[in-house]
């Protein structure tokens, strides 16, 4: 009895003391939590493997002309260290790694496995400050805490969920089936033919038409390129596979029905029982995931594959669009005071990165650039009038090509060496990377800099490659630009 | 051009824009006031106008910009040329040459030798006279194509990419609006036409590195050459070549600066007279700027010198009303530290004070690539080293009295 008293106080001292440690970090402003968003495939997992490598190579090895802390001999390097929260799955940097030196694999270097998780990884970054008062507190050496999460792309989008109910739910699925992607609906489509919001399911039947909608989102994923696609936890489940609180979907045709009336339904009617599920998934899954990750940022950067977009086509192009725009609502943006950040936090410095910037030749980035801008017009106009400091970049986490030029009849044409990836190797799948890789000498077209109307697709398509990665053995990968983007989002903590 | 004849035209309605009656209908349409009107206001309104849409139309032209702050590059490119002295003056050495040539010519006819030796001696006086004009003509032109260089480096910075955070300075205004535009215009950058742009730019810093002297095997050129990669941007090379090449003269400059104002400053105390304390200033601070432009690749003559000067103080009178107010603040605290000073010393420190800022000044007028904003080097720690060091001859001329 006695025993466990005092071991439950010496548990309490000491996250008492860890707490007040983690405070006085963060109003020191030694304390970072970076989040990485981006959709499935946008390239998060080889962001952070490549973030991490850069700064745990900052001393030696790694090429970090742009960062200035690097530049100066100041940055140190940087050391993994437990994380704060345990019940929280490790980033798998290992197995990342591994996959990149191609010691695995009889076909050379692969690119990180897709998350199918969310981990967490704590990085004690150590540098010489420049200031006085840093120099005066820890003498010669001070350190940076940088709080990485990776997770499922397809999890992010449903934190716009947490803003809708089950009708303005249904009638936005509704409105995107309506764009390009009805061509993989149609078995769930015949399945709720001639169900009404008063009709009575039983529990067997909706399981199979949730099973079919599943199916019809993995489609539209795989085969169509799509990524607005809710609910993401029917993409990706984890734990709560086949659970009644994922068999669900959206009803079409509320929008004829009156408020009033779907609310005077039975308990045991479709509308009602779907409603229920779709409200326990918001409270019960969405909620927590927001909660427990999304709210407590410093900094942020958003991944974007643009190239991928325009290689899928238009539909999936606007799709993108209005995902992002309905993405970057989710987050709260503003400056951070002394107070405020003790007690709250929000993000007060944003990056927005076209990632593959590796698979054009360099001088097509500002074009990329450009388009970056035009994708993201709506939701930077509302960031720019809350002046939240943004800034975009083209990058390459690890770049898998080398820039070149080509002498062809007396002219000089830019071009890209590397290795193309297999027949059957996607970017949205990677789980089938294998065999008949070529090294290839490309130019792989121009980007557009302003968003080509549809008929411009109609016409020709973009096919912009695939490379596979080249390989890393123990030192920092090769990278476009992820210098300048370490730069923005953690240089002003490195002085 | 098509794009902006595309644009719909705001509060106008037409059936069908597209077919050629309807237009030629309207047109008919919007004439018919004009005409009924003609008698009374004809002179005074233009009637409307309808243009097919097909027809050929070109953006109107913008007004120019107006340039922030008269820096150096714009004074000096908007001053009137004294073309008719440069004449006079070249006039006056051929027909001073020829009238020599023939005094001789006609004195070895004459064999008069005294009337020899002037005409050689007049000859000569011309000869050098001519070379030194020559060369400060051409040291003239070597600092005005400096300044255009240098402008043109600041033109290519406007045009950031990757570098310019749009959320603070105009992802509206500029990259979105302008860009647009820019699409027409033969002479944009790095949005779209990265490529030849930055090969344009990589001409540039290639320019600058020959035209400050700088061999391959220099160490900045040689660290610079390293730093840069395939895929960097015209923006980030220059950024690495500010680092690795000019850093180091930086650094070099500013110590010069420190040294050559607290020499300034202990001349001026230990100096007895009025007139010498002004000549000495003068003449330390043309010293000093001769070594700073010196420092970053240029050689100066008179005039140029002279020129520099004046554009120096000038731009020194235009600085931002802010920073005067902070600085001469901050010059009034040191004013109350110069009260420690003995009054000799105080002077010191003033003309010292003022000698640092002249140089401060002339640096950011003479480095090849501008100063960002944060990167500009300020006047507070120079006044704190001139301040001990002018403590330091205080305490020694107190000691030796």
């Amino acid at each position: 009895m006695f025993n466990t008293m005092t071991r439950n106080a010496r548990q309490l001292a000491r996250d008492v003391g860890r707490e007040a440690h983690d405070l006085l970090e963060r109003g020191l402003d030694r304390q970072l939590r970076l989040a990485v968003t981006g959709l499935s495939g946008a390239g998060k997992t080889a962001f952070l493997v490549s973030l991490i490598e850069q700064l745990r190579h900052a001393g030696l090895g790694a090429r970090l002309e742009l960062l200035p802390a690097a530049r100066d001999g100041r940055l140190l390097g940087a050391e993994r260290v437990s994380q704060p929260d345990l019940s929280i799955p490790r980033f798998p940097l290992e197995a990342g790694l591994r996959s990149l030196s191609g010691q695995h694999s009889p076909h050379g270097p692969e690119w990180p496995t897709p998350t199918r998780s969310i981990s967490e990884l704590r990085l004690k970054i150590g540098f010489r400050p420049t200031s006085r008062a840093a120099r005066m507190l820890d003498s010669q050496r001070a350190t940076l805490t940088l709080d990485l999460i990776d997770y499922p792309g397809e999890w992010l989008l449903d934190l716009p969920m947490l803003e809708q109910d089950f009708s303005g739910w249904s009638s936005e699925c509704e409105t995107q089936l309506a764009d390009g992607r009805g061509d993989w609906a149609h078995d769930w489509m015949a399945a709720i033919e001639g169900l009404t919001p008063d009709s009575e399911v039983d529990e067997d039947r909706l399981a199979e038409i949730a099973s079919l909608y599943t199916d019809y989102l993995h489609a539209a994923r795989r085969k169509g390129g799509f990524v607005d696609l809710t609910p993401g936890r029917f993409l990706l489940p984890g734990e709560l596979d086949e659970a009644p609180v994922l068999q669900f979907f959206p009803l079409p045709g509320l929008g004829d029905w009156a408020p009033d009336a779907l609310a005077a339904l039975p308990e045991a009617s479709l509308y009602r029982t779907l409603a229920r599920r779709f409200d326990h998934y918001r409270r019960r899954v969405v909620r927590p995931f927001y909660h427990d990750h999304f709210r407590r940022f410093d900094r942020q950067i958003v991944l974007i594959d643009v190239l991928g977009a325009l290689n899928a086509g238009p539909a999936p192009f606007r799709d993108l669009s209005r995902a992002l725009d309905k993405l970057f609502d989710s987050f709260a943006y503003g400056r951070r005071h002394l107070l405020a950040r003790l007690m709250d936090r929000r993000i007060d410095r944003l990056a927005i990165a076209a990632t593959k910037a590796d698979h054009v030749t360099p001088e097509q980035h500002g074009a990329m650039r450009d388009l970056l801008e035009q994708l993201l017009a709506d939701p930077l106009k509302r960031l720019r009038y809350r002046d939240v400091p943004l800034k975009a970049f083209t990058i390459a986490a690890i770049r898998a090509s080398e820039a070149r030029e080509v002498v062809e009849n007396g002219q000089r044409h830019p071009a890209l060496a590397g290795q193309l990836l297999g027949e059957h190797e996607g970017a949205s799948d990677l789980d089938t990377q294998g065999a008949g890789r070529e090294s290839v000498l490309l130019f792989p077209g121009e980007v557009p800099s302003r968003l080509p109307d549809p008929n411009f697709w109609a016409e020709s398509r973009f096919d912009f490659p695939h490379f596979a990665p080249p390989k890393i053995d123990g030192n920092a990968p090769p990278h476009i630009r992820m210098d300048a983007v370490l730069d923005w989002l953690l240089g002003d903590h490195l002085k | 051009m098509t794009t902006e004849s595309r644009h719909p035209r705001p509060g106008k309605r037409f059936t069908s824009p597209n077919s050629a009656q309807a237009d030629a209908a309207s047109t008919a349409y919007a004439e018919r006031p004009t005409e009924s009107a003609s008698e009374s206001a004809a002179e005074a309104l233009r009637g409307a106008r309808h243009f097919s849409p097909e027809m050929e139309s070109q953006p109107l032209a913008a007004a120019e910009p107006e340039p922030a702050t008269p820096g150096l590059d714009a004074t000096l490119s908007a001053r009137p040329r004294h073309r008719g002295l440069k004449w006079l003056l070249l006039g006056t050495l051929t027909l001073g040459g020829v009238e020599a040539g023939h005094a001789l010519y006609q004195a070895a006819m004459g064999g008069d030798l005294i009337a020899g030796a002037w005409g050689l001696l007049g000859l000569g006086a011309i000869g050098l006279g001519a070379r030194a004009l020559g060369k400060e003509l051409f040291r003239l032109r070597h600092l005005r194509k400096h300044v255009a260089l240098r402008a043109e480096l600041e033109e290519h910075q406007q045009d950031d990419f990757g570098q310019e955070s749009f959320g603070q300075r105009g992802f509206g205004q500029k990259s979105f609006g302008q860009r647009g535009d820019a699409l027409s215009t033969p002479d944009e950058d790095a949005g779209k036409a990265g490529g030849k742009a930055g090969s344009q730019q990589e001409d540039l810093l290639e320019q600058l590195r020959r035209q400050m002297k700088l061999g391959d095997d220099d160490a900045g050129v040689r660290a610079w050459r390293a730093a840069c990669e395939a895929h960097h941007s015209p923006s980030e090379r220059r950024e690495l070549f500010a680092f690795h090449v000019l850093g180091p003269r930086d650094r070099e400059a500013r110590r010069l600066i420190s040294r050559m104002s607290g020499e300034t400053a202990v001349m001026v105390a230990v100096s007895p007279l009025t007139w010498v304390d002004m000549s000495l200033v003068a003449w330390r601070g043309l010293r000093m700027m001769e070594r700073l432009s010196r420092l970053y690749g240029l050689e100066l003559g008179y005039a140029s010198r002279l020129r520099l000067f004046k554009e120096v103080l000038a731009s020194m009178a235009f600085a931002g009303a802010s920073e005067l107010a902070a600085e001469a603040s901050m010059d009034l605290l040191s004013m109350n530290l110069a009260g420690r000073l003995s009054t000799k010393a105080g002077q010191g420190l003033g003309s010292g004070l003022m000698n640092a800022r002249l140089g401060l000044r002339a640096m950011r007028l003479l480095r090849p690539i501008p100063f960002h904003a944060e990167e500009v080097p300020r006047i507070g720690e120079l006044r704190a080293e001139l301040f001990s060091r002018m403590r330091k001859a205080d305490k020694g001329e107190d000691d030796a009295a």
